[in-house]
C-alpha cells in the first residue's frame, strides 16, 4: 500500500487547461488519502518538469507517482522513465488521460470535463495505492537462427546473419539453393543472370563456419516461442528405399522467407494451353535465355512478332488476385529488349494495363520505346481476346490510348505476362499460425512502421512470401527480417513485459475456458500435486486480459491490473 | 471490323523526317498546349498515336496534319522529347507523296541524291535550250516568258488537279462523308480566305503574329511576282509601274527568304531544329528567285543583259527547277493542301 503520493496535472499548453480547469482539480485532490503533494505544470513532459519531478521523488520520499496528462500510448514509457530514474519501480507509475479522455472529448462542456478530470485523477490515485513493484520476465534465448527458405530472401538473410556472427540454419526444402531467381536469365540492371547472382551468395554464404546449410530438408513441425523455438525437419529421402531421416533443431528466432508460386494460368485464358503459340512470361525468359541461333525459334517456327499480355493472373477483376504483382512490368519489358538485342526481325508489341517500371526501372521503358516496341492499353473490362485464322494467331484489342478502337495483329507468339501468387504449400504459416492479409501472402504487424514482424513473436518474414517483390525489393526486407530477428535473441537473454496474467493454480481446477479465450495459445495444461491445471507461458502472453473476466473461480489476475486495483478505481470513480 | 497495326510504318516516316516520336508514352501535354487544338478535333498526340501503331488508312483520310500550322509550342513541352511538331511536319511530307499520283513526291522527300539529280537534268535542259539558240538573250527570253505560262497551266492540269481529286478521295469520299453540292459552293470562301491569308496562322503565332505577317507578305509578293512576271511580262514590260512593281515584289521576297534561311541556319526556333533538304531547297530557290529575277531585270535596265546572257542563264534555270520540281512534287504543294484541307474541313463541319 502506497502511502506517499506525488500528483501532477498537466495544462498541456492549452490543450487540456483551455477546457478543463486544472488548478480545480488539483484542490479537489490534493487532500486525498496518501497525497503528499499536488502540483500543476504547463508541460509535465518537458525537461524542466521531468527534472523536478526526479527531484521531488527524492524529497519527499515518494513511492508513487500520478501523471495526469495526454494519452498513455504518448507518454506513459516518458514517466515510468522518469520514476526509473528517481529510483522507484517504474511499474509504479500510474498515468491519468485527462486530454483525449476530458479536454478533447468534452470541449463544449468545461464543467463536466473538469469533474471528469477529477474522477479519472481520483482513479489513477487509488489505482496507485496497489500498484506493485514489478520485474521484466527474463530467459534465457537461443543464439541461433533459422531462415526457412533458400531463396534470393532466404540466403541474403542467413548471409546477413552469418557477418553478425549470429549461428544460422539456412534450411531449403529443395535440393539446390537460389529459388526462382536462379532460374531467371539475365536480370535487370546489371544483366547478371539469376544462376550467377545465386551461386555468388552460395558462395559466400559457404565461406562462414557459423552457417548451416540444409536442402532437401523440410520443416514438419514447430513448436515453442521466442527464444526457444522447436523446428522438426525431415530430410527428403533422396531414394526410394532410403529411411526417414528426422532431426530436432533448436533456434531462439525465425526468418520466413518461403517465397512465391508462378501464376499459373487457367486452361483456355487467353488462349494457354489450347493454342500453342501462347505461353508465360518464365517459359519466355527461358526461350531467350536458352536460344543461340542468330532468330528466335519456337517449335520449329521463326518467331518475329510477340505480343505481350500484360497482368495475367494480377489485378483481377473478377478472380482472387487483385494485387499487382510489381516485377512483370519491368521483367517483360527486359527481355523484350533482350529479345530483340538477341535475335533478327523482332517486333514487340505490348498489351499493358498502364506501365509501372517505377523508379529506375522507368529506363527500361524509355530505353524500349526508343527501340520502337508499340503500345496498347487496355482495361479490366476489355480484355484482348486471341483466335486463331487461317493457322495463323492473332490478338484483338481495344486500345484506350486511341479512343478505344479495336486493334488487330498477326502474331507468331503470345507472352503471357504472369505474375505472383502465393505458395500453394502453406505448412510453414500454418504450423507457425502465421496470419494472412487479403491478399493470402503472410502479413506483417504494420506495413510501414513494423513491416518485417509477424505477431508471432520471434517470427520475421521476407521476401516474396510477404507479397509479390523484385530481387531488390526482397533482398532489402531479407536484410531488414535478420537485423529484426538478431535483435530479439542477440544478448542470449529475453526480457518480456511483467503486466502478464498469473493463474492462482491452488483455485485452478482447469475447465479450459481461459485457454480457449487466449488469443496467443499462452496458455496451457499442467500436473501439479496430482491436479491439472492451467499455466501461463510467461513469454508468450501479451497481457491483453482476454483469460480475466472468463474465468469461473476467479483465478486469473493480470499483473499491474490485478482485482484489487481495478475494484478500487471503479469505487474512485462511482 | 478491327484495324490492323504496322509497327513498321515509324521506319517509313523517319525518311520524311520523324524525329524521336517512339519516345512518346501518350501524355498528351502536346494536345494540351496546342492552341489551335479543340476538344471535338484534337491533335497531335493522336497523329502520334496513329503513326506509331502505322494506321495508315487513317492517317490519310486525317485532315488534322494540315491542321497544325508548327508553331512549336508541343515540341517545347514534350517531357519525352518525342518531338510532336516535326512529326506534324513529316506527316504533311508522307501525306503530299500519297496525294501524288506521280509517285515522283515521295522519291524525291525520301532520297535526296534523286533530288540532286533532278535539279542536274534540269540544269542540263536549259543548257542545251540556251544552246539551242546561240545563247541570243533576246529569244531565250521570250521562249523563257512562254515556257513560264505552259509550265503553270501543265502542272495545274497534269498534277495539281488529280492529285487535288486523290485528296478529296481520301479524306471526303473513302471516308463516306456525305456533303450535298451546295456546301462545297457555300465553302468556297474558306478556300479562298485560308488561301491568301492563312488566318489560321495567326492563332498560333503568339501576340505579335510576326512570323504570320512574315509569311503573308512572302505569300502575297511571291503570287504577285508569279503574275507580274508571267501576264504582266516584267522582263519585256515598258511600263515603269509594272517595273517598279517587280522590283519591289522581288525584293520583299529576298528580304523575307534571307530571314527564313537565317532562322533555319541558326535554328532558333523549334520548327528550324530539323530542316528536311525539301525545307532547305524550298526556302533557297524561293530566295534564289528574287534575286536572279530582281538582277535580270535590273541587267536588262542597265543594257547589259545583251552581252551578260549567263545571268538569265542562271534566272531560267532556277525558275525551270522551282516550275518543274519544287512546284509540283516539292513544298510548295503546301500551299495548296492546306488551304484544300481548310475547304474540306468547312464541307464537313456544316452536315
Amino acid at each position: 500500500m502506497k502511502e506517499r503520493l506525488g500528483v501532477y496535472i498537466c495544462h498541456c499548453g492549452g490543450n487540456i487547461s483551455d477546457y478543463v480547469d486544472v488548478e480545480k482539480v488539483r484542490a479537489a485532490i490534493e487532500h486525498e488519502e496518501g497525497v503528499v503533494f499536488a502540483k500543476t505544470t504547463m508541460f509535465a513532459c518537458s525537461d524542466t518538469n521531468q527534472t523536478d519531478m526526479v527531484q521531488d521523488i527524492h524529497e519527499h520520499n515518494l513511492d508513487g507517482v500520478i501523471v495526469a496528462s495526454c494519452s498513455p500510448k504518448l507518454h506513459l514509457t516518458t514517466f515510468r522513465n522518469v520514476t526509473e530514474r528517481g529510483d522507484l519501480n517504474k511499474y509504479t507509475y500510474v498515468h491519468a488521460n485527462i486530454r483525449e479522455q476530458a479536454s478533447w472529448a468534452h470541449s463544449d462542456d468545461k464543467l463536466g470535463a473538469t469533474e471528469k478530470a477529477i474522477h479519472l485523477v481520483k482513479a489513477a490515485i487509488a489505482k496507485s495505492r496497489y500498484a506493485d513493484p514489478l520485474f521484466p520476465n527474463q530467459f534465457e534465448a537461443e543464439k541461433t537462427i533459422a531462415v526457412i527458405g533458400g531463396g534470393i530472401a532466404g540466403m541474403k538473410a542467413a548471409l546477413s546473419l552469418a557477418e553478425k556472427k549470429s549461428n544460422v540454419i539456412l534450411i531449403e526444402k529443395g535440393n539446390r539453393l537460389g529459388g526462382h531467381t536462379a532460374e531467371w536469365g539475365s536480370l535487370f540492371m546489371t544483366d547478371e543472370k539469376g544462376f550467377e547472382l545465386t551461386t555468388r551468395i552460395e558462395n559466400d554464404l559457404r565461406k562462414y563456419n557459423n552457417v548451416t546449410i540444409l536442402t532437401g530438408e523440410e520443416v514438419i513441425d514447430t513448436k515453442g516461442s521466442i527464444g526457444n523455438f522447436e523446428l522438426k525437419i525431415r530430410r527428403q529421402p533422396q531414394k526410394e528405399d532410403d529411411p526417414m531421416e528426422i532431426m530436432e533443431l533448436h533456434v531462439g528466432s525465425i526468418v520466413v522467407a518461403t517465397g512465391y508460386d508462378h501464376y499459373l494460368p487457367k486452361q483456355g485464358e487467353y488462349g494457354f494451353g489450347t493454342n500453342e503459340t501462347v505461353i508465360t512470361l518464365p517459359e519466355f525468359k527461358q526461350l531467350v535465355d536458352k536460344s543461340t541461333s542468330k532468330s528466335l525459334e519456337f517449335k520449329g517456327k521463326k518467331i518475329n512478332n510477340i505480343a505481350y499480355v500484360y497482368c495475367v493472373g494480377s489485378r483481377q477483376s473478377e478472380g482472387e488476385n487483385t494485387y499487382c504483382s510489381r516485377f512483370c512490368c519491368t521483367s517483360v519489358i527486359h527481355t523484350a529488349i533482350e529479345a530483340k538485342k538477341k535475335f533478327k526481325g523482332i517486333q514487340n508489341i505490348h498489351l499493358t494495363r498502364g506501365i509501372r517500371t517505377y523508379g529506375k526501372q522507368e529506363l527500361l521503358y524509355a530505353e524500349s520505346l526508343q527501340m520502337g516496341d508499340v503500345y496498347l492499353e487496355f482495361d479490366e473490362h476489355t480484355l484482348p481476346e486471341i483466335h486463331t485464322e487461317d493457322k495463323k494467331t492473332v490478338v484483338t484489342v481495344k486500345d484506350i490510348l486511341s479512343a478505344g478502337k479495336e486493334m488487330e495483329m498477326e502474331v507468331d507468339l503470345v507472352v503471357l505476362v504472369t505474375g505472383m501468387v502465393p505458395r500453394a504449400d502453406q505448412s510453414i504459416g500454418s504450423m507457425l499460425k502465421l496470419p494472412k492479409g487479403r491478399d493470402r501472402f503472410f502479413n506483417e504487424i504494420h506495413m510501414k512502421l513494423r513491416p518485417v514482424e509477424t505477431v508471432i513473436d520471434g517470427v520475421t518474414i521476407a521476401g516474396t512470401c510477404q507479397g509479390p517483390k523484385n530481387i531488390s525489393e526482397s533482398v532489402n526486407s531479407a536484410l531488414s527480417a535478420a537485423t529484426k530477428s538478431f535483435s530479439y535473441i542477440s544478448k542470449g537473454t529475453l526480457e518480456t513485459e511483467p503486466i502478464i496474467a498469473k493463474i492462482d493454480q491452488d483455485a485452478c481446477s482447469w475447465c479450459d475456458k481461459c485457454s480457449n479465450a487466449c488469443p496467443f495459445d499462452a496458455i496451457e495444461q499442467i500436473e501439479m500435486g496430482g491436479r491439472t491445471v492451467a499455466s501461463v507461458n510467461p513469454i508468450v502472453c501479451k497481457g491483453c486480459g482476454m483469460c480475466t473476466p472468463v474465468c469461473p473461480v476467479d483465478a486469473i489476475n493480470l499483473i499491474g491490473y490485478t482485482s484489487e486495483e481495478i475494484m478500487s478505481m471503479i469505487d474512485a470513480l462511482a | 471490323m478491327a484495324t490492323k497495326i504496322n509497327p513498321g510504318f515509324s521506319k517509313e516516316l523517319k525518311k520524311y523526317g520523324a524525329v524521336n516520336m517512339n519516345a512518346c508514352y501518350n501524355c498528351g501535354t502536346c494536345t494540351a498546349v496546342c492552341s489551335l487544338s479543340t476538344t471535338d478535333d484534337s491533335f497531335p498526340r493522336e497523329m502520334v498515336r496513329y503513326s506509331a501503331l502505322g494506321l495508315e488508312e487513317d492517317i490519310k483520310s486525317s485532315l488534322k496534319p494540315w491542321e497544325c500550322y508548327y508553331c512549336g509550342e508541343c515540341t517545347a513541352n514534350c517531357p519525352q522529347t518525342a518531338n510532336p511538331g516535326e512529326l506534324m511536319m513529316s506527316l504533311r511530307r508522307w501525306l503530299t507523296a500519297q496525294y501524288d499520283w506521280t509517285g515522283l513526291s515521295g522519291l524525291l522527300y525520301r532520297s535526296l541524291s534523286s533530288t540532286i539529280a533532278a535539279l542536274l537534268l534540269v540544269l542540263a535542259g536549259v543548257l542545251l535550250f540556251a544552246n539551242s539558240v546561240d545563247f541570243n538573250a533576246e529569244r531565250m527570253l521570250h521562249i523563257g516568258h512562254y515556257f513560264e505560262m505552259t509550265a503553270i497551266g501543265a502542272v495545274l492540269l497534269v498534277i495539281f488537279l488529280p492529285n487535288l481529286l486523290r485528296m478529296w478521295y481520301f479524306t471526303i469520299v473513302k471516308p463516306k462523308v456525305k456533303a450535298p453540292f451546295k456546301n462545297y459552293v457555300t465553302a468556297l470562301s474558306d478556300l479562298l480566305v485560308h488561301m491568301f491569308t492563312q488566318k489560321r496562322y495567326k492563332e498560333c503565332d503568339g501576340d505579335v503574329h510576326f512570323r504570320w505577317l512574315e509569311h503573308f507578305v512572302l505569300v502575297i509578293a511571291y503570287l504577285s511576282l508569279l503574275f507580274t512576271t508571267v501576264f504582266l511580262n516584267w522582263f519585256g514590260s515598258q511600263s515603269i509601274f509594272v517595273i517598279v512593281l517587280g522590283y519591289v515584289e522581288s525584293f520583299l521576297i529576298f528580304v523575307v527568304t534571307i530571314d527564313f534561311v537565317g532562322s533555319r541556319i541558326k535554328k532558333n526556333k523549334s520548327l528550324n531544329q530539323f530542316s528536311q533538304p525539301s525545307d532547305w531547297l524550298f526556302v533557297i530557290w524561293l530566295l534564289l528567285m528574287g534575286v536572279t529575277a530582281f538582277l535580270v531585270r535590273l541587267f536588262i535596265d542597265l543594257g547589259l543583259i545583251e552581252t551578260q546572257q549567263w545571268m538569265y542563264i542562271i534566272h531560267l534555270t532556277v525558275l525551270a527547277q522551282w516550275a518543274l520540281i519544287i512546284v509540283p512534287f516539292g513544298k510548295w504543294t503546301h500551299f495548296l493542301y492546306r488551304s484544300f484541307a481548310m475547304y474540306f474541313l468547312k464541307i464537313k463541319s456544316m452536315q
